[in-house]
């Protein structure tokens, strides 16, 4: 540890101006612009926001979905994750890889390819009229259904990953020894597994959500304007209204959301060391 | 578990997961006039076609350069501040990671606003340069963090064994540190790359004429055209993705870093 406090300004200071001067100033900027009124400082923007049916239903739609796309991902994840900690150490490295392989692909053609298959010449509607189940095709794509399922390609990987390092740091004789003692397997994962990987969880967790919450690219696709998340209805009100009002609102939303989504998480993690 | 259960589970989700990639580089070498699945007979038409459309090509030289220059200078402002986090007893130094690192948890969308409302508009700065701020910003946290790690992982008494036998502390720097955490580097480098390369919202209000990165590009060109052209863009970007992944983990077991 080097002790000589202008050398260490010297250096950080200019990623620390640069971050101050880019990026903190001006998105505090926007955001206090939904607080900003000729006459002083108000909440009216807000007020006005949520009297709005449509930006009632966007901010539930999003909200719903986030935490949908998250226990989803959660329940697919401690299956996927246990099946890969139980495999061979070539096999685990392998499903590790193929796991997140996809988080380095371009979003933007991970989410078209649900086109191809949701939509109305797609693949599932192919499928359907072959075996008789529709007569014609069904309306998939611009659905909140083909939303979810598009966000929840895009980020199980994520808990998958943090949930495959939870399950290794536990002791391995935890389950058996639960087992020995006459548990049956659902109160292991809720006594047992569930607790020891809780860290793992959140970490997942919150990563999943927050990016549900933030995503722009799958509703875009995916929901069009039919099914608009907070993102894309932030879009949509800045360029086709000049609104920058509600897009102030909306950011504040989503900051708030993603910063509680945070907090919650640095809460839970030092719970944890703390004893 | 058992073992046709876990076979069972692991091939649903590769299923999920890489299933729809294979379809659109299925359906990207189709002959036919529409998007479709399975191909209508096969052929390189829309690969080719993706090479001779002028706005791809265009936005995809405006993404490298996001994505190399923006993580490269990341890089000259991150890896001091990680080595001061790391090495220094700095006054403030939470406040300081907490300003580089924020770009993280803030949703990119509302950087963008933010630029083109308080520095585009106002200061007349050109869209371009606005752009090139914003994905350095948006690549900073990730060098810190990788980079912040490597050092943390390297003994501090080498460079100060260094400096005890008369190298100067920037020589010191150069010559024992920085050749220790090439890989660490060359790690937060290519994380930046490709979180810069496949970023679409902190570029969706910072596009002008000429100025348009390639995935803000492929959006609106789906928008108007149903064409095979996408799918193969998008094979083609994956099948680079994958390169990019493959060559690192086989020269520095990336994985470790991220």
């Amino acid at each position: 540890m080097f002790q000589n406090r202008a050398e260490a300004l010297a250096l950080a200071l200019p990623a620390a101006v640069f971050a101050t001067v880019i990026f903190l100033v001006p998105v505090v900027i926007v955001l206090a612009e939904g607080f900003r009124s000729p006459a002083g400082w108000t909440f009216s923007a807000y007020t006005n926001f949520f009297s709005e049916p449509l930006n009632r239903l966007v901010l539930v739609r999003t909200f719903k979905l986030g935490i949908a796309v998250t226990v989803v991902s959660a329940i697919i994840g401690y299956a996927a994750a246990f099946a890969i900690v139980n495999l061979s150490a070539s096999g685990k490295g392998r499903m590790i890889g193929l796991i997140s392989l996809p988080l380095m692909i371009s979003p933007v053609a991970r989410t078209y390819a649900w086109i191809v298959i949701l939509g109305r010449t797609g693949i599932v509607n192919q499928a359907l009229q072959a075996v008789g189940l529709s007569d014609e095709p069904i309306r998939l794509l611009f659905t909140e259904t083909a939303v979810f399922i598009g966000l929840l390609q895009l980020f199980l990987p994520l808990m998958i990953l943090s949930l495959i390092s939870a399950l290794e740091n536990m002791p391995k004789d935890a389950i058996l020894a639960a087992r020995v003692l006459g548990a049956n397997w659902f109160q292991v994962f809720w006594k047992v597994i569930l607790p020891l990987t809780r860290e793992g969880l959140v970490v997942g967790g919150t990563l999943v959500f927050t990016g549900s919450l933030t995503a722009y690219i799958t509703p875009a696709i995916l929901g069009g304007s039919k099914v608009l998340m907070l993102e894309t209805l932030l879009f949509q009100r800045v360029t086709v209204a000049n609104d920058f009002v509600s897009a102030s609102v909306i950011a504040f939303i989503l900051i708030a959301m993603c910063f509680a989504a945070n907090l919650l998480l640095k809460r839970l993690a030092t719970a944890r060391n703390k004893r | 578990m058992n073992r046709t259960l876990s076979f069972s589970i692991l091939t649903a989700l590769i299923v999920f997961l890489i299933g729809p990639f294979l379809i659109i580089v299925a359906a990207s070498l189709s002959a036919g006039d529409t998007l479709a699945f399975p191909p209508q007979g096969l052929s390189l038409r829309w690969i080719v076609k993706v090479f001779t459309v002028e706005s791809f090509r265009d936005s995809f030289i405006m993404s490298m350069i996001l994505a190399v220059g923006g993580t490269f200078v990341a890089l000259l402002l991150g890896v001091p501040a990680a080595y001061a986090l790391s090495r220094y007893k700095l006054p403030f130094g939470e406040a300081v990671s907490t300003v580089v690192t924020l770009p993280i948890i803030v949703p990119g969308i509302i950087v963008g606003l933010a630029l083109l409302r308080y520095l585009v508009v106002p200061f007349s700065f050109s869209i371009g340069v606005a752009l090139f701020l914003a994905h350095t910003a948006l690549v900073l946290p990730y060098t810190v963090r990788v980079v912040s790690s490597s050092f943390n992982n390297l003994r501090s008494d080498m460079e100060e064994a260094a400096v005890l036998l008369g190298a100067t502390r920037l020589g010191a720097f150069f010559m024992v540190v920085l050749p220790n955490i090439r890989a660490g580097i060359l790690a937060a480098f290519i994380l930046g790359f490709v979180t810069s390369f496949n970023q679409v919202p902190v570029s969706l209000f910072l596009s002008g004429p000429g100025v348009r990165t390639l995935p803000i590009d492929m959006l609106s060109y789906m928008e108007t055209t149903y064409d095979p052209s996408v799918a193969a863009l998008s094979a083609l970007l994956a099948l680079m993705s994958i390169g990019i992944v493959f060559l690192a983990e086989r020269f520095l077991g990336f994985s470790r870093y991220v």
